[in-house]
């Protein structure tokens, strides 16, 4: 098990850190722990069976690669009543183990670096209030790390596990700044809550010091 | 030669009792170009890009030595008062921070956006200064993420027709100054890895020198020199591992001992540490025609817990004296030796000559990071005087026999994990790379300087290329006074500040000094300030449109007059203070103003007489 999941990370970092990273994340991550499949990043071929509208996780507890494929980052055009990504579920919400992980992750993968020890933003945004460039339901978090984004946020569906990604969601969640998938789904149609006064910033968070 | 005797029978004529008239010029008095000039202490020749006029402004700094002095005459302390706005420009593409500095020849302004990187040409003899061509070079949105500080940039250099900088995204351009042509790209690094590229070109003898950018992404540091009519790369000097990376070899004379030995730059490390060590010479180059070198500083050390690189960790945070054609060195200097505080050495080395106990020298002059400013010997890498020109309390003072920093304990930050209250300076240092002026005529150093202290905490940093190698957690508070910035004037002779003038937001723009003797300034907060530069009295102040980073410039435009030009847009390491009550909106807009009375008082339509219906509407 310590075996796979080091060289899952192994292959796209063959540095010396992370072989004392992959030491670190057996013994939290890997431990346990059989569901190892790679999803998009091993090609679409190891994809489960896709169901319309999947009704929550798969058998082994997390979301269908399926069902996370077709959350958009966009608008829907036409979709009055889009419930699709509501029924994609933070497998670790509120798992206080789960989220220690993930805290660790956080800090250990370097998050931490770019969106601050805080979440309060850096070079990256601020995870804690309720502006998402890429949307800010525990979905469109889940991708945004597993895929990257254009401005510089690494993909991280190779060198961590969906498992491992979803604890890292988990954490960010604790913070407050995730949003319910509903709400996720409003502001995606123009509506945005009440309480959000950084919309359309998409400066935000650049405040590190050089 | 010509050029300089037209200068010189000018400033005949302006020494007769023209110069109190400046002010008092109207449109049908013709004035030649450069007429109203002092050059009798400005810097002329060898130490000016080729071509470049006295009311030219060709590179960031004007000159090679890196003084920001203009030779300009017509502007002084008697009228700088009635300044007006002439005209604005916004580049509309970018709202991250303004650190450039606007450029001035043939008749064209030359403006560089920050990241999407695009360059203007506006032509200057035309009312308004349309816009003559744009070059948008489409760097990779990637560069934005990667980027510790704001995707900057810090300028461009003109050359023999040439508009030379780099791209956010490790490419060094240069494109045709009169048509926007792109005349080559060459790729100098990875931004993937995490390397972007920010500072402002410097080019001398057909080699375009050019440095990386990622101290806190664990580059290791470089410094390269292209070929200016092919880009292509001649050679790279690396600020960390062995001598044949830093193109260190026998004629390698550092004044201190403990910077003489083989292969420094990695045995003052772990095993291999170097190679994530920074030394980023992301700031500023200067160049001695007279001794035909280069100066550039190194950034911090990388990451910036300290406890992941015991050792002196050689040459970050420090300067290097090169050799301009094959980039040997010659000698170089560690400001903060295993460096804990992210004191970077980039800052700009103003060369400069200075009576120092009763003999003239020829120094350079650092204002670092670290809150002392630094004279130094530029022929031999000796400390002649490094005093701190602002409020600074991690070391007692530079020892005089070895040129280290004295450090206090309770400043330290090892070992990591725990928290150290109050360090002053902060990380963005009592000075960062915002440059700082150098007059002949009083000189003094016209210094912007910052006044934050920071609670720092080491954390254990891990290398996984294109995030961060950082390793610190910190928060940053104003220091004493409660003034975020000050600007003063420095006599960096005697180590001296001889005034001040408190701001409440923080002073990051760079500075300017003329022949008037006025100083130019720019604060977070958007006030652009003119000031006498013997006594510190503020003459003149305009509240721009965002926050200013960028520094001020002067040029002589096609009419004969004096202008002034400066770039708002807040961004970069100002964001430290975004938190600050009042803290502007970021912004694109560039300010030129002259003296009122050069303003027609009925704005020109292209060059076309004005209908008289419109004769009666004054200018602002």
């Amino acid at each position: 098990m310590i075996d796979s999941c080091c060289r899952i990370i192994m292959r796209r970092n063959s540095v010396a850190f992370l072989i004392s990273a992959c030491v670190a994340l057996a013994a939290t991550a890997c431990s346990g722990d059989s569901q190892l499949d790679r999803g998009a990043g091993a090609g679409s071929a190891t994809l489960p069976a896709q169901d319309a509208h999947p009704s929550g996780p798969d058998s082994s507890g997390l979301p269908a690669e399926g069902a996370l494929s077709r959350v958009p980052i966009g608008d829907l055009a036409g979709a009055n009543d889009n419930t699709l990504e509501t029924t994609v579920k933070s497998p670790y919400a509120g798992n206080a183990a789960a989220i220690a992980e993930g805290h660790e992750l956080f800090e250990k993968m370097n998050c931490a670096a770019c969106h601050g020890y805080g979440m309060k933003g850096g070079m990256g945004p601020d995870l804690t209030d309720s502006y998402w460039r890429y949307g800010g339901a525990p979905a469109d978090i889940y991708k945004s790390i597993f895929e990257g984004r254009p401005q510089g946020m690494p993909s991280w569906g190779r060198a961590l596990t969906p498992t491992l990604i979803w604890k890292i969601v988990a954490y960010i969640e604790t913070k407050g700044g995730a949003v319910s998938a509903v709400a996720a789904d409003r502001e995606r149609q123009g509506d945005e809550s009440e309480s959000d006064t950084t919309a359309g910033s998409t400066m935000k968070g650049r405040n590190s010091a050089p | 030669m010509k050029i300089t005797a037209i200068i010189a029978i000018s400033f005949v004529l302006l020494a007769c009792g023209n110069r109190e008239d400046a002010g008092r010029v109207t449109a049908d008095e013709p004035r030649p170009r450069d007429a109203r000039v002092n050059n009798v202490e400005a810097l002329s020749g060898s130490w000016l890009p080729p071509g470049a006029g006295a009311g030219d402004w060709a590179m960031p700094s004007r000159d090679y030595a890196g003084t920001r002095y203009s030779p300009l005459t017509e502007i002084t302390t008697a009228n700088a008062g009635q300044m007006q706005l002439a005209w604005t420009f916004q580049d509309g593409q970018s709202s991250y921070g303004h650190e450039m500095t606007p450029l001035v020849a043939d008749s064209t302004m030359y403006i560089v956006s920050p990241f999407p990187d695009r360059a203007f040409a506006l032509d200057l003899t035309k009312p308004g200064a349309p816009l003559k061509w744009s070059y948008s070079p489409n760097p990779s949105p990637i560069a934005i993420g990667k980027a510790c500080c704001d995707a900057v940039l810090r300028g461009a250099a003109l050359y023999k027709k040439k508009l030379i900088y780099n791209l956010l995204d490790d490419h060094t351009v240069a494109v045709d100054a009169k048509t926007g042509k792109e005349l080559w790209r060459t790729k100098l690094g990875n931004v993937e890895d995490g390397a972007t590229m920010t500072m402002a070109p410097l080019v001398v003898d057909g080699r375009v020198y050019v440095g990386n950018s990622g101290g806190e992404m664990g580059v290791a540091g470089w410094f390269a020199a292209l070929d200016v009519n092919s880009g292509k790369e001649l050679w790279r000097a690396y600020s960390v591992g062995p001598d044949s990376l830093a193109r260190i070899g026998a004629d390698f004379h550092p004044f201190y001992s403990w910077m003489r030995g083989k292969d420094l730059g990695a045995t003052t490390w772990p095993t291999n540490a170097w190679k994530r060590g920074a030394g980023a010479p992301w700031g500023w180059v200067t160049y001695d025609p007279d001794r035909h070198s280069i100066y550039y500083g190194t950034s911090n050390t990388g990451p910036w817990n300290e406890a992941q690189r015991p050792g002196l960790n050689l040459w970050t945070s420090g300067v290097f004296a090169r050799r301009a054609s094959d980039g040997m060195a010659q000698w170089a200097f560690v400001f903060t030796p295993h460096n804990e505080w992210d004191y970077d050495g980039v800052n700009e080395n103003i060369l400069a000559d200075l009576p120092i106990n009763g003999v003239v020298r020829k120094v350079m002059v650092q204002f670092n990071r670290n809150g002392f400013a630094y004279t130094i010997d530029r022929a031999t890498g000796e400390v002649l005087q490094a005093k701190p020109f602002g409020h600074e309390n991690w070391a007692s003072g530079i020892d005089s026999v070895t040129g280290m920093p004295h450090v206090i304990p309770a400043k330290e930050t090892v070992p990591p994990g725990r928290w150290v209250r109050d360090i002053c300076p902060a990380d963005v240092g009592v000075k960062d790379f915002e440059p700082s002026a150098y007059s002949p005529r009083t000189r003094l150093f016209y210094v912007t300087t910052q006044n934050i202290c920071m609670d720092y905490k080491g954390r254990e940093a891990s290398y996984i290329a294109g995030t961060p190698y950082w390793g610190a957690q910190m928060t940053r508070h104003v220091g004493p006074g409660g003034n975020y910035g000050e600007f003063i004037a420095f006599d960096a002779a005697t180590g001296r500040k001889v005034w001040g003038i408190p701001e409440p937001f923080m002073t990051y723009s760079g500075a300017m000094v003329t022949a008037g003797d006025v100083a130019f300034y720019g604060t977070v907060d958007g006030w652009f300030r003119a000031v006498n530069a013997r006594t510190g009295e503020i003459l003149w102040s305009r509240k721009l449109g965002s926050g200013i980073i960028s520094a001020p410039m002067s040029y002589i435009a096609p009419d004969g007059h004096q202008y002034v030009a400066i770039a708002t847009g807040v961004g970069g390491g100002a964001m430290t203070t975004s938190s600050q009550k009042g803290f502007p909106p970021r912004g694109d807009t560039y300010y030129v103003f002259t003296l009122g009375a050069n303003i027609p008082s009925t704005p020109a339509r292209g060059g076309a007489t004005p209908p008289a219906s419109s004769a009666t509407g004054a200018m602002p």
